[in-house]
């Protein structure tokens, strides 16, 4: 029993260190905006950024837990899920994956090279970002977005580093939004 | 044609190629002949922005805003007036792409001195609004490494490189 307990403490560790990439979150907002104005939300039309990566953009697991993280945060602060026509907010949602490099500079003090030239090493990564927009109905204005990036690595592999990544990516996100005053 | 007058001198180009820092050079073209816009008339041109190369900044409005807010100030500043019978047409462009530098003082520590950062350029175009030609161009590039994340410094930098092209405006445009 407590060999079988140790082991699966120990690949949950092993699980997380490995799906937990470093991820990079911030938002930019509209001065002042009042958030409990807005009671209604919906899945707004298809948002005037280029088509995403469909990778995760189409991809079922990615798309439901990002719908579904979103629901629950909005629900939570007292919104309720509406009709695109007459809601008050509209919520649209972008993944995109670029490639990026990284440069991983070799120290003389770990003893991988004497020369004066230690070379550097540069590798190339995909990067992922993902963008979520919320609207004003009325307006039709931009008033607030935020955006999870982090290295796509294997996640595309796994569904379950992918509905991972999407619950982390839409929490960290939505505690970027101002707070109820 | 153009003439390039570019003020970036030998001591710039050296600290950019030693330095650690990424300096933030600012240039322009004029074009050889300008007509006369006696009003100083001018609109923002129509059409969709092009795409920045960062989805964080692309349909952002709070930093298309922060960029046309900038060259309004800018522009009314040297007595130009927005207006709906416009003399000349303004546009930009942002774009962020990866650039590396090389540092000097790293590589005598033993490390390669190589470093990767996101280089953001933002232009400035005045053209004729009679048949579109460009007339003038502006441009900045910066290093803005954590800039995007940061909204009241994405918008102390938007300020200070808009200032710093528009400066390059020549006084009698």
């Amino acid at each position: 029993m407590r060999t079988i307990r140790l082991l699966t403490l120990a690949a949950a560790a092993i699980v997380a260190s490995g799906c937990a990439a470093a991820m990079n979150v911030s938002s930019h907002v509209e001065p002042g905006l009042d958030l409990s104005r807005y009671h209604t939300f919906a899945w707004g039309p298809r948002d005037a950024l280029p088509t995403g990566d469909p990778r995760l953009d189409a991809n079922p697991v990615f798309q439901d837990h990002m719908m579904g993280g979103v629901l629950k945060e909005l629900s939570a602060r007292g919104m309720t899920l509406g009709d695109a026509r007459t809601a008050d907010l509209l919520i649209h949602y972008h993944a995109s994956i670029t490639e990026r490099i990284d440069v991983n500079r070799v120290d003389r003090g770990y003893g991988y090279c004497t020369q004066g030239d230690c070379p550097a090493e540069t590798r190339e990564y995909e990067a992922g970002t993902i963008v979520l927009d919320f609207i004003d109905a009325r307006s039709g204005r931009l008033i607030w977005r935020g955006w999870a990036q982090r290295s796509i690595g294997k996640m595309l592999d796994s569904s379950d580093a992918v509905a991972d990544t999407a619950d982390r990516a839409v929490t960290r996100m939505l505690q970027q939004l101002p707070v109820h005053p | 044609m153009f003439t390039i007058t570019s003020r970036t001198s030998a001591a710039v180009l050296l600290a950019l190629a030693v330095g650690g820092c990424a300096m933030s050079a600012a240039r322009s073209y004029v074009a050889t002949t300008v007509p006369p816009h006696p009003n100083k008339t001018y609109a923002w041109a129509q059409g969709p922005a092009k795409a920045t190369g960062d989805p964080r900044l692309d349909s952002n409005r709070f930093f298309e805003e922060r960029v046309e807010a900038a060259v309004d100030d800018a522009l009314k500043s040297r007595g130009f007036v927005k207006g709906d019978a416009p003399e000349l047409l303004v546009k930009y462009h942002a774009s962020v792409v990866q650039d590396v530098y090389v540092s000097g003082a790293e590589q005598s520590e033993g490390r390669s001195g190589l470093s990767v950062y996101d280089k953001g350029t933002l232009v400035i175009d005045l053209a004729d609004a009679a048949d579109d030609r460009l007339l003038w161009r502006g441009w900045a590039e910066d290093a803005i490494d954590g800039v995007v994340d940061d909204q009241r410094l994405m918008e102390q930098r938007i300020d200070d490189a808009v200032a710093r092209i528009m400066k390059r405006l020549p006084t009698t445009f």
